[in-house]
């Protein structure tokens, strides 16, 4: 159990407590009973897909009866219905489980259930894809909604890159970037928008939509403001990793390191600074000896081993993990 | 109490006594993850040295009686639908039981194959729900059935790779943000299947070692709080990619026995939180790893007591700290 407060129980309370549930239990074990013994003799009926809302609104986490109602509507509802109709349950389901997500916004079985609700609404009047369209269009507004209650839940930005991907009128990637922007504004510490915001970016790049240069130079301007915002904030130079990539960038590269320089001249005992210019010198050492030169390169050298000696103190935890590129380092010098 | 030391009687007699709360609506609340809880339970019995306290016989019927003859597989309770999560946790089971011979393994071995996807990555159940997961879990599963040859191997590694992200970690389909849970599962697939070279295994070393936060516990992802279970999922990456020293492990250690209810027994989520059989098999299983006295050695690619492991030759390159004597 996440999140629940451990609570002292006396004896009697835990009697009085049981005693208590009793009704509920009772409740729940001969519903169980019910729908179970209707899922075994193959009941498609409206009665146990009703059966089956009244159980899934207790206990949203028994999947053998998400996998059931899906059944009833295949195997019963749906087959004699038409698309209109297929269309008004299906809907309604997609509220139910709206309803039933803002309650356990963790429960995989909900989402996976939206997901096949959606995947089966029907084609509309006509052919044309109007309850496709209205349906999969609420969906993004849903998603909102649950990330704005939770930020950083996993659930919700990978449905939310599964609607987008999927939904029958494609919104320009750009206005995913505009989302993310919002999300990282509003906090900056909200990784799951940063990841978010790198998947869309690369997708961007590859389709040609956008210029990647252009693009990483106005990133490198935001990550630097979270970065002053809060220094010990892992989001930010994690981004600001992927930003760099490899380092292949020489102009790049060194303006970065020029400017994480002067970030720690404000803050001379920044963990992330200092572990960031040791990595990033070491790619300006590795990838672009030639061009700063051999005395240059070993002066560099000698300073990431000052750092990683100073972040050995800094930041014990990780101690060996220093010490394993200091050796590193001194391996590669002689 | 203090919580400086492992309260091991406490917490076998806690798991004794999960089986005794069928008076209790939660028991009832929580049947779909039976079969899971049935394997955390043995398996940090098992790890503890008091693998006995569950009666066998019993287990080992419990787990049959979960068998879908239809399906070819287990679900995690009866009348319950089969399912690749229940699957593995039956096959675990049975395996610590030594009493692989009661499965219809070919059956078992078909339906686990059944459930690959086009793109490589595996699917829980006929229902199509897809995550690195249930790839981790049929590479374990096959793998202890001694069917790993019939795996489509490079289709699997190549699902995995493409849920690697540029931290180093990994997420649960493509396009996800790297989270440790789906590390665990990917780093370990890929020892079984001796892929681990796809790994960037400076770049994610460092991205878990960073999980540690200044109370000695482990998060999940950047900027979340610690957690027991994600300290385990962190710990076993680390061991598998021989990266255990780069973490404090006494302060990870005494996070863990923080988070005990030493009246009760069991361990929480965190300190002062319920406890449960899922963060008590991740609490002891972290334990072990760590060295901790008195315990027995974990596999941290199968979750499972390395002896056993070790038997069927299926051991990996990980590496655990050392036991330690008590003091
Ligand atoms: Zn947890």
């Amino acid at each position: 159990m996440h999140g629940t407060r451990r609570t002292r129980e006396t004896p009697e309370a835990i009697k009085a407590r049981k005693e208590r549930e009793q009704s509920k239990l009772k409740e729940y074990l001969s519903l169980t009973d019910h729908v179970m013994a209707r899922k075994k003799s193959s009941d498609w009926s409206k009665e146990a897909f009703d059966a089956t809302t009244k159980l899934l609104q207790i206990n949203p986490e028994f999947y053998t009866v998400w996998n059931y109602r899906r059944n009833v509507m295949l195997n019963g509802l749906f087959m004699n219905s038409t698309p209109d109709i297929i269309n008004d349950i299906l809907s309604e389901d997609l509220s139910m489980t709206t309803a039933a997500l803002k309650a356990h916004p963790k429960v995989y079985w909900i989402w996976n259930h939206r997901r096949w609700c959606l995947e089966n609404v029907p084609e509309g009047p006509a052919g044309t894809q109007d309850w496709k369209k209205a349906n999969w269009n609420r969906e993004l507004a849903v998603v909102e909604k649950m990330l704005d209650a939770d930020a950083r839940n996993f659930h919700a930005w990978n449905y939310r890159r599964y609607v987008l991907a999927n939904t029958p009128e494609q919104r320009p990637e750009t206005a995913e970037l505009a989302y993310t922007t919002r999300k990282i504004e509003a906090n900056f510490s909200n990784f799951s928008a940063w990841h978010q915001r790198s998947k869309v970016y690369v997708s961007l790049w590859e389709s040609g939509k956008l210029n990647k240069d252009k693009c990483i130079e106005a990133e490198l301007e935001l990550v630097k403001n979270a970065m002053y915002t809060d220094p010990n904030d892992q989001s930010a130079w994690l981004y600001h990793r992927w930003l760099i990539g490899d380092g292949q960038n020489h102009h790049i590269l060194a303006s970065e390191i020029a400017a994480i320089e002067e970030l720690l001249e404000e803050q001379p005992d920044s963990k992330w600074c200092l572990e960031s210019l040791v990595h990033y010198r070491r790619l300006l050492v590795r990838n672009h000896a030639m061009v700063i030169g051999k005395e240059e390169s070993e002066r560099i050298l000698r300073q990431c081993i000052e750092f990683l000696q100073q972040l050995q103190t800094l930041d014990t935890p990780r101690k060996r993990r220093y010490q394993d590129i200091l050796d590193r380092l001194s391996v590669a010098k002689q | 109490m203090p919580l400086d030391k492992l309260y091991v009687d406490k917490h076998v007699a806690y798991i004794k006594s999960l089986g005794e709360n069928k008076d209790d609506l939660t028991y009832h609340l929580t049947a779909h993850l039976r079969m899971n809880a049935i394997y955390w339970g043995l398996t940090a019995l098992s790890i503890m040295k008091h693998k006995d306290a569950l009666d066998r016989d019993e287990m080992i019927e419990y787990v049959m009686s979960c068998w879908d003859d239809e399906a070819g597989a287990f679900g995690p309770h009866p009348d319950h639908d089969p399912h690749i999560l229940s699957t593995l946790s039956a096959i675990q089971i049975l395996t610590m039981q030594d009493a692989l011979y009661r499965v219809d393994v070919p059956r078992v071995v078909k339906f686990i194959l059944s459930l690959q996807q086009p793109s490589g990555v595996f699917a829980g159940d006929s229902f199509g729900e897809i995550d690195t997961r249930f790839s981790y879990i049929a590479v374990n599963a096959l793998s202890l059935l001694g069917h790993l040859h019939e795996l489509d191997v490079d289709r699997t590694v190549q699902y995995i790779l493409a849920c690697k992200n540029y931290d180093g970690g990994f997420g649960n389909v493509i396009g996800a943000e790297s989270h440790s849970g789906q590390v665990f599962v990917c780093v370990a697939a890929l020892a079984i299947l001796d892929r681990l070279d796809v790994i960037d295994e400076e770049m994610l070393g460092w991205w878990l070692a960073e999980r540690q936060l200044p109370n000695g516990g482990l998060n999940g992802r950047p900027e979340k709080l610690e957690d027991v279970c994600y300290s385990f999922w962190v710990l076993s990456a680390l061991a598998t990619l021989k990266k255990i020293p780069w973490i404090d492990s006494d302060k990870l250690t005494a996070f863990i026995l923080s988070a005990q209810d030493p009246e009760n027994g069991g361990i929480a989520d965190r300190p002062g939180d319920m406890v449960d059989v899922f963060h008590t098999h991740f609490g002891i299983a972290g334990l072990s790893l760590l060295g901790y006295p008195g315990l027995e050695d974990l596999d941290p690619v199968y979750c499972m007591p390395a002896s056993l492991i070790e038997a069927r030759g299926l051991r990996k390159g990980w590496e655990a700290l050392p036991r330690r004597t008590a003091a």
